[in-house]
């Protein structure tokens, strides 16, 4: 979708309705979405509570009509062979229904879940209940199966890092027990001159710490280095600074400050 | 929408939610029982949206995969399993059209493998006839038109692309029929919510 022959149609006109977020969710969930717009809408579902919410509001909705499309065929039985094959050697292989040997993919897969119910207890008390029993089906100890360990056991911090008053902002999660850090940057848009960069603060009071350049409009996951690992906690402030592209230049002061936040465990 | 006997679907609901629940905590043998409960419903979907019943299989079995491996993403304060697992399926079938090069469309009836006696639940597994009633009630507010392509959107998986070159109209305009319908769509569904 170029967007170049919807511009005028699109943006002309008394009667055109406005696209908004709601609007983008609802087309998403009728399955209109494609290319770069579906990408940044998947994004934008694992990091604003609000989206993902109408999203699913549209889901709930559109649900009944799949009862018109009724079942009248039974799927060969080698589907359900290649399912069983599928979980049994992730069993076999001694790790839980989340765990993966490509852990990578996987755990981004995993902790964008995690976001996605945190919205729950962040921002809709009425559905904290239910996340917590969600919550506590992971705990160990109290599964009839193997719970993920590396993901029960990690209680997870993250940090909201508003962009001035634009309504971006950047999600930044970080994993203790895995060092493993996620940076969400959807809805920022790279301006071709300036790169943005994360920092730790120290606690101690010496020079803060890079974490890296942000990718705008993306899902990143890293592993931060144990020296810094270390020095991440709750209420650990980070700072989001502007750079030349590439981020800080050696032997140069940081730039601006443009925001900050910090850690929260969840 | 037929009555259907009460007990039999609420039976079947107790027994999904059950499932779920159990895995959701690890029990791989609830992934068994979730298939036999509703692998015949989300097998349509899946058909339907795909229109190819081999490329139908393979999404059906990444549902359940993918269920198996993410099974604390439902959440049960939102949504019903079976109205949660029907949408998982079709949007999972929607992500196969739209990154892959499977032509959508409707199934002859020859695609149709006939119904073992045995499958039971899955005609049961109804969603929530009431939510059912008022998604008809508001859609059926909307101007046929636009009635007719949010529906091909929604049954057959079409673009928006698709949508205007069968209707022969610019692409901008069909955009400008399905947001308005949606707004309206949207608006008459929250008042509903109100009452």
């Amino acid at each position: 979708m170029s967007g170049a022959d919807e511009t005028i149609p699109e943006n002309a006109g008394p009667n055109d309705v406005p696209r908004d977020d709601p609007m983008i969710a609802a087309e998403w969930a009728l399955g209109l979405l494609e290319g770069e717009e579906l990408l940044a809408a998947r994004g934008k579902y694992a990091t604003d509570p609000d989206f993902a919410w109408r999203k699913e509001w549209w889901d709930n909705w559109f649900a009944p009509w799949t009862d018109d499309m009724a079942g009248a065929a039974e799927p060969g039985a080698h589907v359900w062979d290649g399912i069983a094959a599928r979980v049994g050697g992730q069993q076999g292989a001694g790790s839980g229904p989340v765990a993966n040997p490509s852990a990578l993919g996987s755990e981004v897969i995993e902790l964008k879940a995690r976001l996605h119910r945190w919205r729950w207890i962040a921002g809709l008390s009425s559905a904290a209940a239910a996340v917590a029993l969600a919550l506590l089906a992971f705990a160990p100890g109290n599964a009839p199966g193997e719970a993920p360990p590396q993901i029960a056991a990690a209680e997870p911090m993250i940090a909201t890092v508003p962009i001035g008053d634009t309504g971006l902002r950047l999600d930044v999660t970080y994993i203790p027990e895995s060092e493993r850090m996620l940076v969400a940057a959807i809805g920022l848009t790279a301006d071709g001159v300036h790169d943005h960069e994360l920092w730790l603060v120290s606690d101690d009071g010496s020079a803060a710490r890079s974490l890296g350049v942000v990718a705008p409009g993306e899902v990143r996951s890293m592993t931060l280095p144990q020296d810094i690992a270390a020095q991440m906690h709750d209420g650990a402030r980070v700072l989001l600074t502007r750079e030349p592209i590439g981020g800080k230049p050696e032997g140069i002061d940081a730039g601006p400050v443009v925001a900050e936040g910090a850690f929260t465990r969840v | 929408m037929a009555a259907r006997p009460r007990p039999a679907s609420a039976e079947a609901r107790d027994a999904l939610r059950d499932a779920m629940a159990r895995l959701a905590a690890g029990d791989q043998a609830a992934l068994e029982e979730i298939y036999r409960m509703t692998r015949v419903k989300l097998f349509g979907i899946t058909l339907r949206i795909l229109g190819d019943r081999k490329e139908a299989e393979d999404a059906l079995q990444d549902v359940y995969i993918n269920l198996w491996q993410r099974a604390d993403r439902y959440d049960p304060a939102r949504a019903s399993p079976i109205s949660w697992l029907a949408t998982f399926a079709r949007n999972r079938a929607i992500d196969r059209l739209r990154t892959g090069k499977v032509r959508g469309g409707s199934v002859g009836i020859e695609e149709a493998a006939p119904l073992p006696d045995e499958s039971p639940l899955a005609d049961a597994l109804l969603v929530d006839a009431e939510q059912a009633a008022q998604i008809h009630k508001c859609i059926a507010g909307l101007d046929e038109r636009t009635q007719t392509h949010i529906r091909a959107a929604f049954f057959d998986g079409q673009t928006y692309a698709q949508l205007a070159e069968q209707a022969d109209v610019p692409l901008g305009t069909m955009k400008s029929w399905i947001r308005r319908g949606l707004q309206r769509l949207r608006a008459c569904l929250e008042a509903s919510e109100k009452a």
